[in-house]
């Protein structure tokens, strides 16, 4: 049986394909056992969903004379 | 081609470019260099420009590159202090499995949608801060930028066994400061 710390990181390994046969069904052995792993298995997928987000829900904003800054330096080319 | 208008051109996208830019590279100043070098390339190389995507998509290929260099120059400071394999071991005891006090809760989320509040996002990028530089790169480049990982490798300069202890050492750490500061409080 594979250790929590090993099961979190096959998780990620999991994501790019990265697992042999073996190892999927490893990790797949220890999440039906372990529900503090399932646990992370979930919110692994909530944080990296979000993630994507992240600059849609910000304001930040350059003000008027950093704008014009780059538009003079545009126009010296 | 089209007459080209700086004006027009920086109002329209800069305020766009700009807030992609700053959640990744952490640094308004790196932030407002990148925008000004991307509008730059554009309007060097506007003859370039075919039309096949939008202007505003062309700008923020050309950021998104960018950003990618910004990282791949600053690989060589960071790389310097990589994590040993003893680094995740606060979160595990001795047989490797969740210590009582560092084990994922139930946060009862009862959807996958994603979360539409603005103050979830200031809590994740105040856990981003809380990361080391380079784990917030890898995580930015994986997960921001949805670079996989042999690239990630490539340009850090760092090994694949390196990625993957700075991946899951970041994981672990955002996914703790995560549940303290927004799922359970």
């Amino acid at each position: 049986m594979i250790s929590c710390k090993e099961a979190t990181k096959f998780i990620s390994q999991k994501e790019e394909g990265k697992l042999t046969f073996h190892q999927r069904w490893q990790l797949w052995q220890h999440l039906a056992i372990c529900a503090v792993c399932r646990l992370f298995n979930k919110q692994n997928k909530v944080i990296i969903n979000n993630a994507l987000h992240l600059h849609e829900y910000n304001d930040f904003r350059l003000t008027q004379s950093e704008k014009e800054s780059i538009i003079s330096a545009l126009e010296k080319g | 081609m089209s007459e080209l208008n700086a004006t027009k051109w920086v109002s329209e996208y800069g305020d766009m470019l700009y807030r992609y830019a700053l959640p990744r590279v952490n640094d308004s100043n790196i932030a407002k260099d990148l925008v000004q070098e991307t509008f730059l390339a554009a309007w060097r190389n506007y003859k370039n420009f075919k039309g096949e995507i939008s202007e505003k998509n062309w700008l923020f290929t050309i950021l998104k590159n960018k950003i990618i260099d910004h990282f791949r120059k600053a690989s060589t400071r960071l790389t310097d202090i990589l994590p040993g394999v003893a680094d995740e071991d606060a979160y595990f005891d001795d047989a490797q499995h969740w210590t009582m006090v560092r084990a994922p809760q139930d946060w009862n989320l009862d959807t996958d949608a994603p979360i539409e509040r603005k103050e979830f996002y200031e809590v994740l990028q105040m856990c981003r801060g809380k990361l080391k530089e380079i784990q917030n790169t890898v995580f930015t480049m994986k997960y921001l930028e949805g670079l996989e990982s042999e690239e990630i490798c490539k340009e850090l300069n760092i090994t694949a066994s390196n990625y993957w202890v700075l991946i899951h050492r970041a994981k672990l750490q955002l996914r703790e400061c995560l549940e303290k500061n927004w799922f359970i409080q």
